[in-house]
């Protein structure tokens, strides 16, 4: 982990899609995700002609503020072929982008009830070419867009494969009930001030902001930013390699009265207050307090995007896992230091987190399933996915044995076979065990897709990809 | 300390051809042409009491590797007939190593934490374009590496971590063995605690 500083690097935010670096779910309410199919190549690039100035940049908002509505665009591999995108060019994509997230399935854990055969229509199948994503500030604005854009695609003959509404829930709660969304990556150039605590933890106690080619395709990341020879990382070929990212895209069930009983039944059997049981299995409290820095309590109040908030490191204040258990989930999705070498294991498997929870809260005593769809939309933006997302799911999430935790994958989405933990006790207290349950979490649609810079973007509109 | 759970190992072995995955084990084989300078320094950077031992300690604490090993060849070995002998025009660099987890977080590791190592050991084979930054790296060890004609782990689900740890529990459980049978149940639902407490440092 090279830590001289290089040149600054000035991101060309206007190049850039808006919803990458802003996280949308703070600024706007509503959400809802529309996959369109495209039967003819010619067709799909008029209607995107249409698009183009309309998708929402990374621009600075203007005086005036936000607009009712953003839009941004993605698009499957087979979205990038049925729009004309020739072979030669989609060659320069990754493998596991050209694959598709259905063929990783087996590697993803996404089997039994999780496996593609039994995801939602549309998805992992080939028909799901290009993501239109609208967040609207509410209701009325959400109308109107999505109006909009169903009558061009109707006007255009293509089709609308799936619609997948997603919303805030009250306190930035997701649906078991933590709140979300507080360890994102600090982005050189963007959000530097993020850094403690989001960036790379350096010897003496500093942090630093990744680098913006993490993140945005066409820019040095952590691999190449000191790197003499100025080589930026893989891309693909031009005019597509520059501003883009790769997204992940998954629609994740989750059996919100079994975690609750199970959850319940646990604390009563292991005689256990049941909200910290709670905070042990994710690693922060349900306000998003980490129990690094409060062990004990959830404090009375707690502001996850105050200054410091995420200001802590595993190995020294708490190697053992008193504290937060080794296989927490944030202590395994972000190990920061976790794993020895002073991060250096870990930080370059980070991913920008940009989900929403779908469907409608189960009432707050329920311990009976009501059979509604619930859960969250994850979304993650990576320049690498198989670096990124799928080290995260495959070898931390999946698997314990990089922790030393053997085979245990992680309690809280657990897959098919379930997870299940050690929660470690401060001697002379003897560990105790959660064992597999589940799946609390269950996969029910997903596309591996790329979004391209605005450049990009009208180069595949107009059919000049190389 | 993990308890051991009924379900099958999941797919972690990653970033390779099939020949070199075994259930949870990869095997990487590397073959480099070393520059004539090489076949001078090689063999004291092996026996160096500076540079090998640091490395020997960091690949222990790295204890998804199972074993790395880096031996000079100067001819390829001889069976007898009908093999021709072949003698080597430069000699290589052969390189061999069994691991956990997923290629590209393997070479990652070597990368950052063994920067210095893979000079070492690497620096004198033509093309090896320094460990850092990891890109050309992995493009070079890709590049000289082969598929393994034949890789068998006599325990595919085991990780030599899990291993590690039943070697440091194994005592501990047989000392308590020992012991329950002069216990009452109280006692020895004490000294259980007691194990426990402690067993769940073995790592």
């Amino acid at each position: 982990m090279a830590t001289a500083a290089p040149e600054a690097v000035r991101i060309d935010l206007g190049d850039v899609q808006g919803d990458i670096l802003r996280a949308y779910g703070n600024a706007y309410e509503r959400t809802t995700y529309v996959f369109v199919g495209i039967d003819e190549p010619g067709r799909g690039r008029e209607w995107l002609h249409g698009l183009v100035d309309r998708v929402t940049t990374a621009a600075p908002w203007a005086d005036a503020g936000k607009p009712a509505h953003a839009m941004n665009v993605a698009f499957t591999a087979a979205g990038l072929r049925a729009l004309g995108v020739p072979d030669r060019v989609l060659r320069t994509f990754s493998d596991e982008f050209l694959q598709g997230m259905a063929e990783r399935a087996g590697l993803l854990g996404d089997t039994g009830d999780a496996a593609p055969a039994r995801w939602e229509r549309g998805f992992g199948t080939g028909e799901a070419h290009v993501l239109v994503t609208i967040n609207a500030l509410g209701p009325t604005e959400l109308d109107a867009a999505l109006a909009e854009l169903r009558t061009e695609v109707v006007r255009h003959g293509l089709q609308i494969v799936s619609e997948q509404p997603a919303q805030l829930l009250p306190q930035s709660r997701e649906h078991f009930g933590f709140a979300d969304g507080f360890a994102q990556p600090a982005v050189e150039g963007v959000t530097d001030d993020k850094a403690v605590g989001g960036g790379v933890p350096l010897p003496h106690g500093t942090w630093r902001a990744l680098a913006p080619g993490e993140f945005i395709l066409g820019y040095p990341d952590e691999d190449t930013r000191v790197d003499p020879k100025r080589r930026l990382p893989n891309a693909p070929a031009a005019p597509l390699g520059k501003s883009g990212t790769y997204m992940v895209w998954r629609k994740l069930h989750q059996d919100v009265a079994l975690f609750r009983r199970t959850v319940r039944d646990a604390a009563q059997r292991l005689d256990r207050d049941e909200l910290l049981l709670r905070a042990k299995i994710v690693g922060r409290w349900d306000d998003g307090a980490p129990l690094v820095t409060h062990p004990d309590t959830q404090p009375d109040e707690f502001d996850g995007r105050a200054e410091g908030a995420n200001d802590f490191l595993y190995e020294r204040a708490d190697g053992d896992g008193h504290r937060c258990p080794l296989g927490a989930h944030i202590r395994r999705s972000n190990p920061r230091d976790a794993l020895g070498f002073e991060g250096r294991l870990s930080f370059r498997h980070r991913i920008i987190r940009r989900g929403m929870p779908y469907g409608d809260p189960l009432p707050p005593d329920a311990l009976a399933d009501d059979g509604a769809d619930r859960g969250l939309v994850f979304v993650c933006f990576n320049a690498s996915i198989s670096r990124q997302f799928e080290g995260i799911q495959v070898q931390w999430l999946n698997d314990g044995n990089i922790f030393g935790l053997g085979h245990d994958r992680d309690y809280l989405l657990g897959g098919t076979n379930g997870g299940s933990m050690v929660i470690q006790g401060r001697p002379p207290d003897p560990p105790c065990y959660l064992a597999p349950q589940g799946p609390f979490v269950t996969t029910r649609a997903g596309e591996y897709l790329f979004v391209p810079g605005i450049t990009a973007l009208a180069a595949i509109a107009d059919g000049v990809t190389g | 300390m993990s308890v051991a759970t009924p379900t099958s190992a999941p797919t972690t072995a990653t970033g390779t051809r099939g020949g070199n995955v075994d259930g949870q084990a990869i095997a990487i084989t590397v073959f480099s042409t070393v520059k004539w300078w090489g076949r001078v320094v090689l063999p004291f950077v092996f026996v160096a009491p500076k540079v090998a031992p640091k490395t020997l300690t960091t690949l222990q604490r790295l204890s998804f590797i199972h074993f790395a090993r880096w031996s000079l060849i100067t001819q390829i070995p001889h069976n007898g007939a009908p093999q021709p002998e072949t003698k080597l025009r430069y000699p290589h660099l052969y390189f061999e190593s069994n691991f956990n987890g997923g290629w590209e977080e393997y070479i990652d590791a070597f990368s950052h934490i063994l920067t210095t190592g893979m000079w070492t050991f690497w620096g004198s084979s033509y093309g090896f374009p320094k460990a850092l930054p990891t890109g050309p790296f992995k493009a070079y060890i890709k590049a000289n590496e082969m598929e393994a004609s034949h890789f068998y782990s006599a325990y595919p689900e085991a990780t030599t971590t899990e291993i590690k740890q039943a070697i440091e529990l194994d005592p501990m459980v047989a000392e308590l063995r020992e012991r329950a049978d002069r216990m009452t149940p109280e006692e020895f639902a004490t000294a259980f605690a007691e194990l426990m407490s402690e067993a769940q440092r073995c790592c």
